[in-house]
């Protein structure tokens, strides 16, 4: 942040409380805004939550025991609660990288592969070197080996966007379709193990396999990366000047450009961080619950990332809590397809209904507005009494 | 290694039929001023929406049709979430697409009790290739003009009629209009939304007609994420005519080659498969590159002479 842009907030925030009148009625309303933030995306999931169990309700033989497996049974054993946790250290991961991209407002989709092949170099360079290498110095080199190829990959659409305004959706779709290929030709050609009977790499060292914590819950220590990534991706959103840019860049472009922030140049910028978050996710999934690389087909964790970051309003902070709530539905319908005549599928419809309530602006407005309007009447009456 | 180039482009008109329809879906929600990358999930509903039609009503017409409603639902549901609920579109449509993907599987299963193909299930219904009198004995150009699925005529005919639609009618025009600048359409009286749910009911038509072309003549039963990004490479195409129906056409036919070309490839060579694959989507970001470096170019050249 340069002099003149902090004197340019300083002002502005000076202004704001010269005037009280103004401060007061300003920040209640700012108040209810967020509540009802939250209160619509409490609303939103629990609406697609009542649908996901009318859903099983309609479609199952026996509906008391499937719905009461789709609530209950991700709890049922240490070992299931466990892999919700699990499940949700790469939705967090992916989560925090598509905060970036969504930050900026660009939907940003090459995570999605940037997933699969930082999973599938990783392999490559752990086979390679990484035999007699202890786990100290290769785990921290295979996180940044990941960490290279995401942004190497998620550099294409970015400079696309930003030097030929090509559309970066489209852009980065098309690349997820190549990227996935190239993948599976790396797998095919370079690592596979004859010995085994599916297509899968030879297995990884041992040292970088994580150890399990939690006893019986068989948790991963692939969780700590994940929170030592939501601690640092909060303090860069909210302790940075860069966090700041980006957040002015994603919600208010115009304002942005008029006190002089390169708006092109932030995104970019955030679009690079958030492709190297996504490979860290996939660099950390391969080593947390793999033994080996035997992704034959795109893993839709860069989507799940979306619906992560949707979820928690581009707020790292919120991430982790969005990330669970979507291992806990995706157990929940793991448990009830193994135990029942439900496919898993299912839940897909679930998540766009999600996305579609808490990303809709219409959805609860009324009832906001009646809220803001009703606080304004109050003061106003309190001032005329 | 040879190549019967003939049979080649005959592949090709047959290949970019569904992305003529892609690009014609894409370009009315497009001169509307939407980007609508919903074509995607909307055709790969329709393209059940047909075989599930076909199959329960018995009829191969019966099909279109149900592809055709369905393609139109999912219009309506897009444009519902977007212009009724105002919610992000691109945001909308990446929801709705993730939704299509699982959720086809989904109701597949339900009918079929098979979570890949409908092709065991279902009775097969193919719509009927068209052998046009005079011109099939025509040596080379019989084979590539005449035998194409009757959709593919209707393709060409489409292209004529969005064209038609969008330069003579008053609707085009609003639609046009609408695109230009929404606030300027509004203050002469034009309703934004009325005019944004009938392009998204066209687009609803052509992604349902895409569909219905996939899993109906392409080949004849559904089969988990057959789309497979052609909705997008339509998107693409569109894109780069800048939303004139002709030329989405043509460049649709281009990558209907591409594509062509890399199953060409995969039954004559051992080149590794993977690779192959890869050719249609290269090929679409490769032309997005050259397209936006000339209409880059172009603006450039435009503020000189301005200047």
């Amino acid at each position: 942040m340069t002099e003149k842009e902090k004197k340019t907030v300083v002002e502005t925030s000076g202004t704001a409380q010269k005037d009280p009148r103004r401060t007061d009625a300003m920040r209640k309303t700012q108040r209810i805004e967020a509540i009802m933030e939250i209160v619509r995306i409490v609303a939103g999931m629990a609406i697609a939550y009542i649908v996901a169990l009318l859903i099983l309700v309609a479609i199952s033989d026996d509906p008391v025991f499937i719905v009461k497996q789709f609530i209950l049974g991700p709890f049922s054993s240490p070992r299931r609660i466990g892999s919700i946790v699990n499940l949700a250290v790469p939705f967090t991961l992916c989560g925090l990288s598509m905060c970036f991209m969504y930050a900026v407002n660009k939907f940003n989709l090459i995570g999605e592969s940037i997933f699969m092949l930082s999973g599938c170099i990783i392999t490559w360079v752990a086979l390679a070197i990484g035999q007699n290498m202890p786990a100290i110095i290769l785990i921290p080199l295979l996180l940044i080996v990941g960490a290279i190829v995401g942004a190497v990959l998620s550099f294409i659409p970015a400079i696309m966007d930003r030097k030929l305004n090509a559309n970066v959706v489209v852009v980065s779709l098309m690349l997820n379709s190549v990227i996935a290929q190239l993948a599976i030709y790396i797998l095919r050609y370079y690592m596979k193990d004859p010995g085994i009977s599916f297509i899968g790499s030879y297995e990884l060292p041992k040292q970088i396999q994580f150890a399990t914590l939690f006893g019986k819950m068989r948790i991963g220590a692939g969780v700590i990366i994940a929170l030592i990534a939501v601690v640092i991706v909060s303090i860069i959103f909210f302790k940075t000047a860069f966090g700041w840019k980006m957040r002015i860049v994603g919600s208010n472009p115009k304002f942005a450009t008029a006190v002089g922030l390169s708006t092109l140049g932030i995104s970019f910028a955030a679009q690079l961080a958030g492709g190297a978050l996504a490979g860290v996710a996939g660099a950390t999934e391969i080593m947390n619950s793999y033994k080996r690389f035997q992704w034959t087909a795109s893993t839709g964790h860069g989507f799940d990332g979306l619906l992560v970051a949707v979820l928690a309003k581009k707020n790292p902070v919120l991430v982790p809590i969005g990330a669970l709530f979507l291992a806990y539905v995706r157990i929940g319908a793991d448990v009830v397809n193994t135990s029942g005549d439900i496919p898993y599928e299912f839940i897909s419809v679930i998540q766009g209904i999600i996305i579609l309530l808490v990303a809709a602006e219409s959805f609860l407005s009324g009832f906001k507005n009646r809220l803001i309007y009703r606080s304004v009447q109050a003061d106003k009456a309190k001032k005329s009494a | 290694m040879s190549i019967d180039i003939v049979a080649f482009i005959a592949d090709a008109i047959k290949m970019s039929t569904p992305l003529v329809f892609a690009a014609l879906a894409a370009l009315m929600t497009r001169q509307a001023g939407m980007f609508n990358m919903g074509v995607e999930g909307m055709i790969l509903c329709s393209a059940l929406g047909a075989v599930t039609g076909a199959h329960y009503l018995g009829n191969v017409w019966a099909g279109v049709a149900c592809g055709i409603l369905t393609g139109l639902l999912t219009g309506f549901v897009i444009a519902f979430a977007h212009l009724s609920g105002k919610t992000d579109l691109y945001l909308t449509c990446i929801a709705f697409n993730l939704a299509a993907t699982g959720g086809t599987v989904f109701i597949m299963y339900l009918l079929t009790g098979e979570k890949s193909t409908t092709s065991g299930a279902f009775r097969s219904y193919q719509i009927p290739n068209i052998n046009i009198p005079i011109i099939k004995d025509i040596p080379i150009l019989g084979r590539i003009i005449s035998g194409q699925s009757l959709l593919t005529y209707v393709a060409v005919f489409c292209v004529w009629f969005v064209w038609f639609l969008l330069k003579r009618t008053r609707v085009g025009l609003r639609i046009r209009s609408v695109g230009e600048n929404p606030k300027a359409a509004e203050s002469v009286g034009i309703s934004v939304k009325k005019i944004g749910y009938i392009a998204f009911l066209f687009c609803g038509l052509f992604a349902g007609l895409s569909g219905t072309f996939l899993s109906m003549s392409w080949v004849t039963f559904f089969m988990k994420n057959m789309v497979n990004g052609r909705g997008y490479i339509g998107l693409s195409a569109q894109n780069m005519a800048n939303g004139n129906p002709v030329g989405s056409a043509l460049v649709s036919l281009l990558f209907g080659a591409t594509s062509s070309l890399s199953l060409t490839l995969k039954s004559q060579s051992n080149f590794p498969t993977e690779f192959l694959e890869m050719i249609p989507y290269l090929a679409t970001i490769i032309a997005i590159v050259f397209t936006s470096l000339y209409s880059i170019h172009r603006k450039r050249k435009i503020e000189q002479g301005i200047k």
